[in-house]
């Protein structure tokens, strides 16, 4: 339900994901954002972009809202009555560039560039070469979840080729103050996870001083072959239809390699994973905010050497997480945070566990939500995701398969690993994965 | 319990996890064709567990077992 269309009631999740956003300016150089990838197999003509680009955001004026609170204390998005700015394209040409390979310090630099200002919420980076092109869309995760943000570009294609239709978009908002009862319950089911939880500190990565640090980037792509071997072998050793805890226990042996070539008196690890609260037709008109929640995975530091072993610890974790409806009393119990202030919040969610809040974060996207071969005639050779992590944990693994290829993309904060070390992580993951470790992690089909 | 019944059922189940409409589902739908990830899954086998007391994650159920609701409702029926 939408109260007005210039206010939109934010869920508890919104409020987290904004505490977060806040949480990240202050210890990195930009806030909760992330960025959709393209690479296509011919340049794009950025004026030709930048208008069409325009002309299909301005139906769309809540890109240019900001948070505010209303008089019973509740926050909202403004959103104004029209968009009076241009969404920001930045064009350049590059000579020597041509492979995934170089455009990715490129794709780096733009992930970790701020927007200018409160309102707003997008922007684009185009990277042409003379044969191929990156263009990188990058949002704000206050405004747009990674589904969301698939499917607000898929809507752009689709109104380009004259089949999208932006009025069934809606905004479910409502100011949520009723049912306090339900809320309190939630709480209390939470807040038992959460103790029980935090009866082991987890392993983390040590956070270096300093708020101007920046989000590097690993990118492993597989090719239509290697992903349905990879997709065959999580089936085998998991279960049908089971690949995320096999990606799950695959990252994890990895991590657990690394850290034991470190001194770290944490005793487990802790892996908080984003799940999409919506489904069915809901994912498709739900474009904008947030609409997920989160599992908590504990995997003892000495359970971690087989794999079966491992696989089987997410599958019955993942298995009690829903059947306790863990997700969904997280996301109620989360509207009883909104009275905070987002910097208190942000204090309140590093209390437990000695401000270690996990190992690593980690989600599976699936099968992409955008589904065109092409972006505005220019043929997609892959799209997959870059975004930024909370900082604590730092790091986080993101899948997802576009047109049969899976692509795991690896964020870290620069300096909370050494480069051999995300080398070495890279290498247990293909290893696990069963794909040659020699081959070019970069290369392109 | 019929195996239409536990096909019913599961239908009824599946339909609300994916919030779709019951029609939309038959019993010889492929189980990959019904939009469902590793999540919607578990909580698929939260539903069977709940309905008919069967806890299926720690079985032996292969990719077999799950290739349409019907073969999923005669390995139910099988176990029940």
């Amino acid at each position: 339900m939408l109260v007005s269309s210039r206010k939109c009631y934010l869920s508890g999740s919104d409020w987290v994901i904004n505490s977060l956003d806040h949480l990240m300016k202050m210890t990195t150089c930009s806030g909760n954002m992330s960025q959709i990838v393209l690479m296509l197999d011919s340049p794009l003509d950025g004026k030709n972009l930048s208008s069409t680009v325009n002309s299909f955001a301005k139906n769309f004026p809540v890109l240019q809202g900001r948070v505010a609170r209303d008089f019973k204390l509740t926050p909202y998005w403004k959103i104004p009555a029209a968009c009076d700015r241009d969404v920001t394209l930045n064009v350049s040409q590059h000579t020597e560039t041509s492979t995934l390979e170089t455009f990715l310090p490129l794709l780096e630099q733009s992930a970790n560039s701020r927007f200018a200002d409160e309102r707003e919420h997008l922007s684009f980076h185009l990277f042409n070469s003379s044969r191929r092109s990156a263009l990188a869309m990058t949002f704000d995760h206050r405004l747009l979840d990674a589904r969301g943000a698939e499917l607000f570009l898929n809507l752009f294609q689709q109104t380009l080729q004259g089949k999208g239709s932006f009025e069934k978009t809606t905004f479910t908002s409502s100011m949520e103050l009723t049912r306090w009862g339900e809320k309190f319950l939630a709480g209390r089911n939470v807040n038992r996870r959460i103790i029980s939880l935090s009866r082991s500190i987890p392993r983390s990565f040590s956070l270096q001083p300093g708020i101007d640090k920046s989000f590097k980037y690993r990118l492993l792509n597989f090719t239509s072959d290697e992903t349905s071997a990879i997709l065959d072998r999580a089936c085998s050793e998991s279960g049908y239809l089971m690949e995320s805890p096999f990606f799950l226990a695959v990252i994890t042996q990895a991590i657990h390699e690394l850290f034991s070539a470190r001194s770290d008196d944490g005793s487990s690890y802790l892996i908080p994973v984003t799940t999409d609260l919506r489904s069915g037709q809901d994912i498709l008109n739900e474009l904008f905010f947030n609409h997920v929640s989160f599992l908590f995975y504990q995997i003892p530091v000495d359970r971690c050497q087989d794999m079966k072993e491992l696989i089987s610890q997410f599958k019955l974790q993942m298995y009690e997480n829903v059947k306790s409806g863990f997700p969904r009393d997280l996301a109620k119990a989360s509207l009883l945070t909104r009275i905070v202030p987002l910097q208190t919040l942000g204090r309140i969610i590093r209390i437990p566990m000695s401000g270690k809040i996990a190992t690593f974060a980690f989600s599976h996207l699936g099968k992409s939500l955008y589904d065109s071969p092409s972006f505005m005639g220019g043929n997609i050779d892959n799209l997959f995701h870059m975004p930024r992590v909370p900082v604590p944990p730092g790091i986080g693994f993101f899948t997802n398969i576009y047109n049969k290829r899976l692509n795991l993309v690896i964020s870290y904060l620069d300096k909370l690993l050494s480069e051999d070390e995300i080398t070495l992580l890279e290498e247990g993951i293909l290893k696990r994965f069963g794909v040659t470790t020699d081959r070019n992690r970069f290369s392109q089909n | 319990m019929t195996l239409q019944e536990i096909e019913g059922t599961l239908i009824q189940g599946i339909s609300t996890i994916a919030n779709r409409d019951s029609s939309e589902f038959t019993p010889d739908m492929p189980f990959h064709e019904l939009g469902i990830d590793s999540l919607g899954f578990v909580e698929i086998l939260v539903f069977i567990e709940k309905t008919f007391k069967l806890e299926l994650i720690a079985s032996d159920l292969t990719k077999k077992d799950f290739e349409t609701v019907r073969t999923l409702a005669a390995s139910i029926d099988r176990s029940l």
